[in-house]
């Protein structure tokens, strides 16, 4: 049904010797929600810039309908962008702000067609005010800029981009200025948004739940690579390493061996599993989400193990328990305290397995879990300004 | 006790700001005296101003330096606005790197860059000959001029070069606060780098450009060390023109320019600060007038308006630029050098009317500055005014160009007394400009009965009331002459004899100080007793303070004599021998001896002076105030002009000098 609308074919970039982009391959369907997700210096913004132009990749192609555009600059394409922090213009008011792009539109005079004329103001103006009332902001008109709240410049940005009607939105970790609440309406915002002018949208974050609400394809990227692109429940439900695994939602990542298809093994234990096409006893890393396991009292458990630690979220408990070393995380919705023996289950469908990855072994343990840890992880420094 | 400490603190902010303003404020106070003195207050006038307007050299040099300090701004901003882009889009490491670039010429000691910037123009000038006469030589289409000096050219390029590190520095900062996004989100809504940079960047950071333009402005406007090394023969900043007429003494005229151009920075000061006050306010109150305008300036109206403005400006621009340059190539010029205070500056104006030849009139602080100048190449003057030692050095060093006397039938006015003397026996090279003895003034108030030798400077009847001369030549003739030894003698034991009375004078505390010019206020505010100067000058003293008095001392004392002379390859040889002609003529003589009073040699402006005096004055002169000027026969006979020296005498002047410790 949809067409594909870009490209990127091989790309690589590299600053200061350090490779940002290794050979990215992506293609983007119109009308598509996509977003690259991933942590800092993933090159998920060095992506955007490059298909905005405002960045030349050091190898490789970008695509747009078929057509080969590295060296169009970009006010030439047909991509707009809403930049992180908005980058409004503070020696504009609204109204200029969003009339911006329409005024250094030319188009073919339609008296002459060999010279190119300037919209007409009264076109300008009708388009400028439709948009604020598309993004609720009638009436602002002759504000400052400065003088809006976050969000109000957040919907601004927007709307100076829409304007234009291009065929692609670019926008930047967008909503990373606002406060948690306003955060989670602009997100549904956005979508109706995007649903409503039926273009492509390509978002850039690094917050997982973000993505997982709005998009219709999801991109992980990790060290200027692609991890895994699908929908936000493949991703969920099947990550493909270790990385995808721990980065979308909370994950018990443990060593285990592929007995045979349908049947893994971990702990010396065999647990059976939906998951095959693995070889005979070849090892991989088994994840399992904290909300699939059941606790169960010790002699009815596939393993036993001791609570550590316990953590009121008030929908569930999160609690910390050690098998033989190694910590789990466990949501559940029954108390068990501290240094109590426990038993789990898991359920077969509650079983992915992976193939070992150069992430293996490097999460999925929650030896030093804590909130504070937890807390740190979502908030992200502000990129650094040679990667931008 | 906490009273107390306040009090302490308050008194001693206020002698602070007493020692930063006092100075200034004096200056400022005086500037509306009556009379032409800086210490005694005569009553308020607009006089001084009056006369600041009607003084050509003066307004010239304002002139030249709006014109150098507009232009250097107009130019530096631009170039500073955009290499600080420049800076702005670099990695970090190199931006730093080249911050600091550009902050060194800004610390640098202006000193260092004026010479630093003289030698390379001058060594540009050398191989830019060179160059020209191998281009000229081998092809025809385009002749390049082969001789380049130091003029408004250099003084632009000079004052462009130090302006750009001031803008640089207050545009920087406007960039970096500017969100980065925004030039990319400018190209991305339409707009190329270009028009970006007039839309969003430009509009961002003209409060940074604004200020860096005034900073440029009135460093260009302030500036005096740079200009002097770079301008060379034939232009004059104002700050070089107050310069040269301080050497010989502060007139109330140049209180008067000096507070005009105090006033003028200090209103350009205050602007920028308002304008950086004003920033820091948050802007919602600001510019509802401007706003206004910029509405006004929107509509289709206002936009050929602005675009008329803008054509209008970029056009007078250009006018500017043309007369400039067309004003220095089309009239002829004549570049001269002379002493501070040492011409009646109505003779330029009536030689430039007259003959329709620019003057370019230029001062040295001394014979021996002078010679520096010439030698560094940073002089290229067509007339200068050197003395009769000085003048006999240069011919040997055959810098001087021979005179074609057809071409100044003036010379036959000049006395035969003081034609072929011993600088120049064979009247080729001079035509004699003034002349006169050195003495001692001393003030008879403070002194009991009349001085008649030289004893006087050394004795320690008075001590710490004596002013030395500030230069070997003249305060070795002192001790030469008490001693009875010849002015040019080149006996070391005379000379350390001379030296040794000189130096114990010194250790007992004879000389209050050694000076130049400072005696005259000296002299007149009557801080000092005795000085040994220059017999013209006795007469203006005379006219601040009665008390004075002058003689040329028993034992004799130096005569001098200052000459015209024509430099080799001077590019206005005609020229110059046209306005020595014109400065020979007894018109001229008589206009001089009045205004300086030193002697003419010109016989018939010396026979007429009394007469020319009454006629000017409605009073007889005074025969012996005459006598001082045209020091009579018998007096002469007892002085002694100076000789050039042999290398060696010099080397050991300048040992003594040192060994002196001044």
């Amino acid at each position: 049904m949809s067409k594909e609308l870009i490209r990127l074919r091989d790309l690589c970039m590299a600053y200061d010797d350090e490779l940002v982009l290794d050979h990215l391959n992506l293609y983007i369907n119109d009308k598509e929600f996509l977003t690259l997700l991933g942590p800092s210096g993933c090159g998920k913004t060095t992506t955007l810039r490059i298909i905005g132009g405002f960045t030349t990749p050091g190898s490789g192609d970008v695509l747009f309908d078929g057509v080969r555009i590295n060296d169009v600059p970009p006010y030439k394409r047909q991509i707009n962008t809403v930049f992180q922090k908005y980058a409004l213009f503070p020696h504009l008011n609204v109204f200029e702000n969003v009339a911006f792009g329409l005024r250094m539109q030319r188009r073919p005079d339609p008296a002459d067609p060999k010279r190119r004329s300037k919209l007409p103001e009264e076109e300008i103006r009708q388009r400028v005010l439709e948009m604020l009332e598309a993004v609720s902001l009638k009436g602002f008109e002759n504000r400052r800029t400065d003088a809006l709240s976050g969000g109000q410049q957040q919907r601004v940005a927007i709307a100076r981009a829409l304007v234009n009607r291009p065929k692609v939105l670019l926008l930047d970790e967008p909503l990373g200025a606002l406060d948690l609440k306003l955060r989670k309406d602009m997100q549904i915002e956005l979508k109706r948004i995007q649903q409503q002018v039926g273009i492509t949208f390509i978002y850039v974050t690094h917050d997982q739940e973000e993505a997982l609400t709005m998009s219709d394809t999801i991109v992980v990227m990790d060290k200027g690579s692609i991890q895994q692109i699908g929908t936000p429940e493949d991703i969920y439900n099947e990550p493909k390493n270790a990385f995808v695994a721990d980065f979308i939602g909370e994950s018990n990542i443990i060593d285990g061996v592929m007995v045979r298809d349908k049947l893994v093994q971990m702990y010396g234990r065999q647990f059976p599993c939906l998951d095959g096409g693995f070889a005979e006893n070849e090892p991989v890393d088994v994840v399992i989400r904290p909300e699939d396991i059941d606790i169960v009292p010790v002699e009815q458990g596939q393993l036993t193990g001791t609570v550590t630690n316990v953590t009121f979220k008030g929908m569930q408990y999160d609690i910390i328990v050690d098998f033989r070393g190694f910590k789990w995380l466990i949501q559940t919705t029954d108390h068990s305290p501290v240094g109590a023996r426990i038993g789990i289950k898991i359920d077969p469908d509650g079983i992915h397995v992976m193939k070992k990855s150069r992430y293996s072994g490097l999460y999925g343990d929650y030896s030093s879990f804590s909130d504070e840890y937890d807390e740190l992880d979502t908030v992200e420094p502000e990129e650094g300004g040679d990667e931008a | 006790m906490k009273r107390q400490n306040r009090l302490g603190s308050r008194a001693l902010m206020a002698l602070v700001f007493l020692f930063l303003y006092a100075p200034i404020l004096l200056l400022i106070v005086f500037s509306f005296n009556k009379g032409n003195s800086n210490i005694v207050w005569t009553g308020f006038s607009l006089d001084w101003y009056r006369s600041l307007f009607q003084n050509r050299l003066i307004m010239r040099s304002v002139y030249t330096t709006l014109l150098v300090s507009l232009l250097a701004t107009a130019i530096s901003t631009a170039a500073g606005t955009f290499a600080a882009i420049g800076f702005y889009s670099l990695r970090r490491r190199s931006r730093a790197a080249l911050n600091t670039v550009n902050s060194i010429p800004m610390m640098n000691a202006d000193i260092v860059t004026g010479v630093a910037m003289c030698l390379f123009f001058v060594a540009f000038f050398s191989f830019w000959g060179d160059f020209s006469v191998w281009f000229n030589s081998v092809q025809s289409v385009v002749v390049l001029p082969e001789r380049l000096t130091l003029g408004f050219g250099t003084l632009l390029i000079a004052h462009v070069t130090f302006d750009i590190p001031y803008v640089i520095l207050s545009v920087g900062p406007k960039l970096r606060q500017m969100d980065k996004n925004l030039v990319d989100a400018a190209q991305d809504l339409g707009c190329t780098w270009m028009q970006a940079f007039w839309k969003v960047i430009l509009p961002e950071i003209k409060p940074g450009i604004a200020s860096g333009a005034l900073t440029a402005f009135t460093m260009s406007v302030d500036d005096f060390i740079i200009s002097y090394f770079t301008a060379g023969s034939s232009s004059s900043t104002l700050a070089m023109t107050i310069y040269g007429m301080t050497k010989k003494r502060v007139t109330p005229e140049i209180n008067a320019v000096s507070t005009l151009l105090f006033v003028t920075v200090l209103v350009l000061l205050v602007i920028v600060n308002l304008r950086e006050a004003r920033a820091e306010r948050t802007g919602e109150e600001r510019r509802p007038v401007s706003q206004k305008l910029t509405r006004m300036l929107d509509t289709p109206k206002g936009r050929i308006f602005r675009r008329g403005a803008a054509v209008v400006l970029a056009a007078s621009f250009l006018i500017v630029v043309v007369l400039l340059t067309g004003a220095t190539n089309a009239q002829p010029v004549v570049n001269v050098c002379s002493w501070g205070e040492y011409i009646d500056e109505d003779l330029i104006t009536r030689f430039e009317e007259e003959t329709g030849i620019i003057v370019n009139y230029q001062t040295a602080e001394s014979n021996e500055a002078l010679y520096s100048l010439l030698k560094s190449g940073a002089g290229d003057y067509d007339v200068i005014v050197p003395s009769d030692y000085m003048i006999s050095q240069l011919i040997e060093e055959g810098m001087l160009a021979e005179l074609d006397y057809g071409q100044i039938p003036n010379y036959t006015l000049i006395s035969e007394r003081f034609k072929g003397l011993t600088y120049d026996p064979q009247e080729r090279y001079t035509v004699p400009y003034a002349w006169g003895t050195v003495g001692i003034i001393y003030n008879t108030a403070k002194v009991e009965g009349p001085i008649t030798s030289w004893s006087a400077m050394f004795d320690e009847k008075y001590a710490g009331n004596v002013l030395m001369f500030r230069n070997s030549r003249d305060a070795m003739a002192t001790a030469l002459s008490y001693l009875g030894y010849s002015l040019n003698t080149v006996d070391e034991t005379e000379l350390r004899e001379a030296f040794q009375l000189l130096k114990d004078a010194k250790s007992r505390g004879v000389y209050q100080s050694f000076v130049m010019d400072e005696i005259f206020q000296k002299l007149e505010g009557g801080n000092a007793a005795i000085g040994a100067y220059y017999a013209g000058d006795y007469l203006t003293m005379l006219e601040n303070n009665e008390d004075l008095a002058f003689v040329v001392p028993e034992e004799g004392s130096n005569w001098f004599m200052d000459a015209m002379c024509v430099l080799k390859d001077a590019p206005h040889y005609e020229e110059a021998l046209a306005w020595i002609n014109f400065i020979a003529s007894t018109e001229a003589n008589l206009a001089n001896m009045d205004y300086l009073w030193y002697a003419s040699p010109n016989q018939e402006a010396l026979e007429q002076y009394p007469a020319y005096y009454e006629e000017l004055y409605e009073e007889p002169l005074d025969q012996e105030a005459y006598d001082i000027i045209a020091a009579p026969e018998e007096v002469l006979e007892r002085c002694e002009a100076y000789l050039v020296l042999p290398l060696e005498t010099r080397k050991l002047y300048n040992e003594l000098w040192t060994e002196l410790g001044i």
